[in-house]
């Protein structure tokens, strides 16, 4: 052990030789520049899987934002043309000539199926988008507040503990029944308990990481609350919220979804709202198109967003940017 | 999450803490469902627009001028939502009481068409119903005659009313203390000779065979206590829960009568009434109730009974609206932890391998879709390879049960698998299993002494919430098979705005959640003796 080096054949002056000390030399940091968002978005493409499903969810907006804005839908338009009325796709064709239109066939007033289901989704992904948003915002302050301040905790356990046994849709209806059923109603209808559930969900999650040693430490050397909050705490937090988010917008569709099929819904012809009208559709022969063309798109909307975020969330995880 | 599902670490506990703690959380489950109730009255009553209820009303739209405003006023008191006293109802209870005679009540009551042209005693008696109403917090109205030309208009009548709405304490308090009704050989207020409980060793039902039987005269219920041949053999009228009449829904029955009672056709059977009458009838002898001049008013009830007992319910050949939901529910819960539980577990050990793929495609499947595109999904292709897809309560067939059950399975199976795989994955990382493993344990042992108790903790919380959860039924479930279960009866309550059936619901939504996660927390700590019930949370 002790010759070792010996048999590599140098001298003690050769293994240890003395460098100048060189203060501007010893300020360098050798790392690799490391950018946070850089990082999960490296790390996000890399899954070429992501690529398509983004390039299919930026597609499935085009179709619910902009395609509406270039063509008319008027949805009572062909009401006085029986010959319009529950029109198979094969049929429609035939009826108006071949467009992207009709390749869905037509609905129980001659409208263009195609045409209702991208209004219903712009409606149902901009009421999704907007609870996410203020559930979101609400749900994490709230909750980071509840996490750490001990009397409040007190206080909102409770509070969590009450609302989490009143019935849902109670509240929902009797905002529906307060207000008409307009979009903003059920925006509020759906945010106004909404947030509690992800405000409990941060709030876990700061307890956990609260009490952490680097916090412990961080608290001695004298960090402030708010410092630790943002600077300790949030950054572990981010890849949590992302998939937070990812389970929270497209359970906003299923939930509009749900609230139309038991008639408690908007009063514009959201995706839900299109489901519950063409119910009776969907056992009749040759109807099947407008009943299945919501209920596709809707699953195919939510499925996209899911696997999105979850992959967004998986991205956001520093653990995984080795 | 984790460190949340376990409150504390435990050292011994005595036994007297365990009752001292569980007394706590009842304690306090008992306030959070007070609360969750007074919410729930505050926002149905106080919230919500009253004249929606009027919405699908046929006769309200027949009344006109101040007749609707009485009316409304009427249909409100029945909804729940303020007591009504007209100016007539109060005459005729003051005559009642002895306090006018007869004359002067049909003097008073006819009031002027304005109160300028008021009789003497009109005006007087006018006078002290205001003062009377007045003083206890209602509002006296009184709505002077609408003319058309010299003659009343269609329903313009004058009224003279009081109103109030009630106070959330007082409705809190008087439905709380009516929830259980125990009945009394006082309950009936007619004059009837003979009041009293007897006990009979030979139960009159069943023709003088040998049958005890407690029966009561004055009481509510004729049938206090006895046998019959259906599970548990033993019933029992002395105390009926109440959990909120209903208006709209049912008329006049309460909630949890409407949710247990049986649905279906009639089951016939030779039955001998009180007077000796033999026939083949579907009435349930034992469930009579009083209703005063009952006997007399009907030539049915006189050749039948020989007392004002006559009130019976009916035998019917399907389940209660619980029944069916809970039969439903607990097979599909039971299906999904027999499916969730293994396939979890070799998702969990075959990590990233084909099983856990395909797993996770499914569980993405259920979490993504909306629930209603799978169940219509399902319902579809059940319908293909020719299963029911509609409930028929009068079928024999037991293939009806076979859709609801899977689609109320699915999810559940998901979601165990989920959080199963979840928990399994994170315990295999930790050190013990580290320690098991060089050991020299093998996978297996690893697996189902180790990881799988640990991973099982968690899981084991939901049991009792899946099992009492059962009963409440799915709305969409219900809905797309046409299941005449509970699940729909608070949406159906809602749309119908009654509001006893709403309030009633809403309590036992409560209670069964409130129950559940204290037996959750009971299970969990008898399966994992390091949990205790100190009251320190952390």
């Amino acid at each position: 052990m002790d010759n070792d080096y010996s048999k590599l054949g140098l001298t003690t002056e050769e293994l240890f030789a003395p460098i100048d000390h060189n203060d501007m030399e010893s300020e360098k940091i050798t790392a690799p520049r490391y950018s946070y968002w850089q990082s999960v978005f490296r790390v996000f493409f890399r899954n070429r899987l992501n690529i398509v499903i983004l390039v299919l969810l930026l597609t499935l907006i085009a179709f619910a934002y902009l395609y509406p804005m270039l063509t008319e839908y008027d949805k009572f338009g062909n009401l006085m043309n029986p010959e319009a009325k529950h029109l198979s796709p094969r049929l429609a064709i035939k009826q108006f000539g071949f467009s992207i239109k009709w390749i869905l066939g037509a609905g129980a007033s001659g409208q263009s199926t195609f045409d209702a289901v991208w209004n219903g989704s712009r409606i149902s992904i901009s009421l999704a988008l907007i609870c996410a948003a203020i559930n979101m915002t609400v749900g994490v302050v709230v909750g980071a507040i509840w996490g750490f301040s001990k009397r409040v905790d007190a206080v909102m356990m409770e509070v969590y503990n009450i609302i989490g046994n009143v019935p849902y849709i109670l509240f929902i209806s009797v905002m529906v029944m307060l207000f008409t059923a307009s979009f903003w109603t059920m925006v509020l209808a759906l945010t106004i308990t909404g947030w509690l559930g992800i405000a409990y969900f941060i709030r876990t999650q700061v307890v956990i990481i609260r009490d952490r040693e680097y916090n412990l430490a961080s608290r001695c050397l004298g960090t402030s609350t708010m410092k630790i909050a943002m600077k300790n705490i949030l950054p572990f937090m981010t890849s949590v919220i992302v998939t937070l988010l990812a389970t929270e917008i497209p359970s906003y569709i299923s939930y509009e979804v749900f609230l139309a099929y038991i008639g408690m819904g908007l009063s514009e012809m959201s995706l839900g709202r299109l489901i519950f009208e063409a119910e009776s559709a969907m056992v009749t022969p040759g109807w099947g198109f407008e009943f299945w063309s919501p209920v596709a798109v809707a699953s195919i909307i939510t499925v996209v967003l899911y696997v999105l975020g979850q992959n967004l969330g998986d991205a956001s995880d520093p653990r995984t940017h080795m | 999450m984790e460190l949340f599902l376990f409150p504390c670490i435990a050292i011994e506990v005595g036994e007297t803490d365990v009752t001292k703690y569980l007394l706590k959380r009842l304690l306090h489950g008992a306030v959070s469902i007070v609360v969750v109730v007074a919410v729930v009255m505050t926002l149905i009553y106080s919230l919500s627009n009253r004249d929606l209820v009027f919405a699908g009303d046929a006769l309200f739209t027949k009344q006109t001028n101040n007749n609707r405003v009485t009316y409304s006023y009427m249909r409100w008191e029945e909804y729940g939502y303020l007591d009504y006293v007209p100016y007539a109802d109060w005459l005729l209870e003051l005559q009642h009481n002895g306090e006018i005679d007869e004359e002067t009540r049909v003097e008073a009551v006819a009031i002027g068409r304005t109160a300028d042209n008021d009789s003497e005693t009109a005006k007087e008696y006018a006078e002290k119903f205001r003062e009377h109403y007045e003083s206890q917090g209602y509002t006296v109205e009184r709505l002077d005659a609408v003319l058309n030309g010299r003659r009343v208009a269609n329903g313009g009548q004058q009224a003279l009313f009081a109103h109030k709405d009630k106070p959330l304490i007082g409705r809190l308090f008087s439905y709380f203390a009516n929830i259980i009704d125990v009945d009394s050989v006082h309950d009936v207020q007619e004059d009837i000779p003979d009041r009293g409980v007897t006990f009979t060793w030979h139960d009159p039902v069943y023709g003088g065979k040998f049958a005890p039987a407690i029966m009561g005269n004055g009481t509510t219920h004729k049938y206090l206590l006895y046998f019959d041949d259906k599970f548990p053999f033993i019933h029992q009228n002395i105390a009926t829960i109440r959990l909120g009449t209903s208006y709209s829904v049912n008329y006049g029955i309460d909630v949890f009568k409407t949710m247990t009672r049986s649905q279906g056709s009639y089951v016939q059977t030779t039955t001998t009434f009180p007077t000796g009458l033999v026939e083949e009838s579907a009435d349930d002898l034992h469930t009579a109730t009083y209703i005063p001049g009952s006997r007399t008013s009907s030539v049915i009830y006189e050749d039948r009974f020989t007392d004002d007992y006559t009130n019976v319910e009916v035998v019917k050949n399907g389940m209660s609206k619980l029944g069916y939901s809970f039969v439903i529910g607990i097979i599909a819960v039971a299906l999904s932890y027999c499916l969730g539980v293994p396939i979890g577990i070799m998702m969990a050990r075959k990590k990233d391998k084909l099983i856990d793929k395909l797993g996770t495609i499914y569980i993405v499947f259920i979490i993504a879709v909306p629930s209603l595109a799978y169940i219509f999904l399902f319902k579809a292709l059940g319908g293909k390879i020719g299963l029911p897809t509609t409930f028929i309560m009068e079928s024999s067939s037991k293939l009806m049960f076979v859709l609801p059950i899977v689609s109320l399975a699915l999810p559940s199976i998901a979601n165990l698998m989920k959080w199963l795989r979840r928990y399994m994955i994170d315990q295999m990382n930790s050190d013990y299993v580290k320690f098991a493993r060089s050991g020299g344990l093998s996978e297996g042992e690893i697996f189902s002494k180790h990881i799988l108790k640990n991973a099982a903790i968690p899981i084991v919380h939901g049991i009792p919430g899946q099992l009492l959860f059962a009963m409440t039924g799915a709305i969409i479930t219900e809905r797309v098979y046409v299941v005449p279960g509970a699940g729909n009866l608070l949406t159906e309550a809602i749309g119908k705005h009654d509001n006893g059936v709403i309030v009633g619901v809403a309590l036992f939504y409560a209670i069964l959640s409130v129950v559940s996660i204290i037996l959750g927390d009971i299970l969990m700590a008898t399966v994992d003796p390091r949990i205790s019930f100190s009251t320190k949370d952390r």
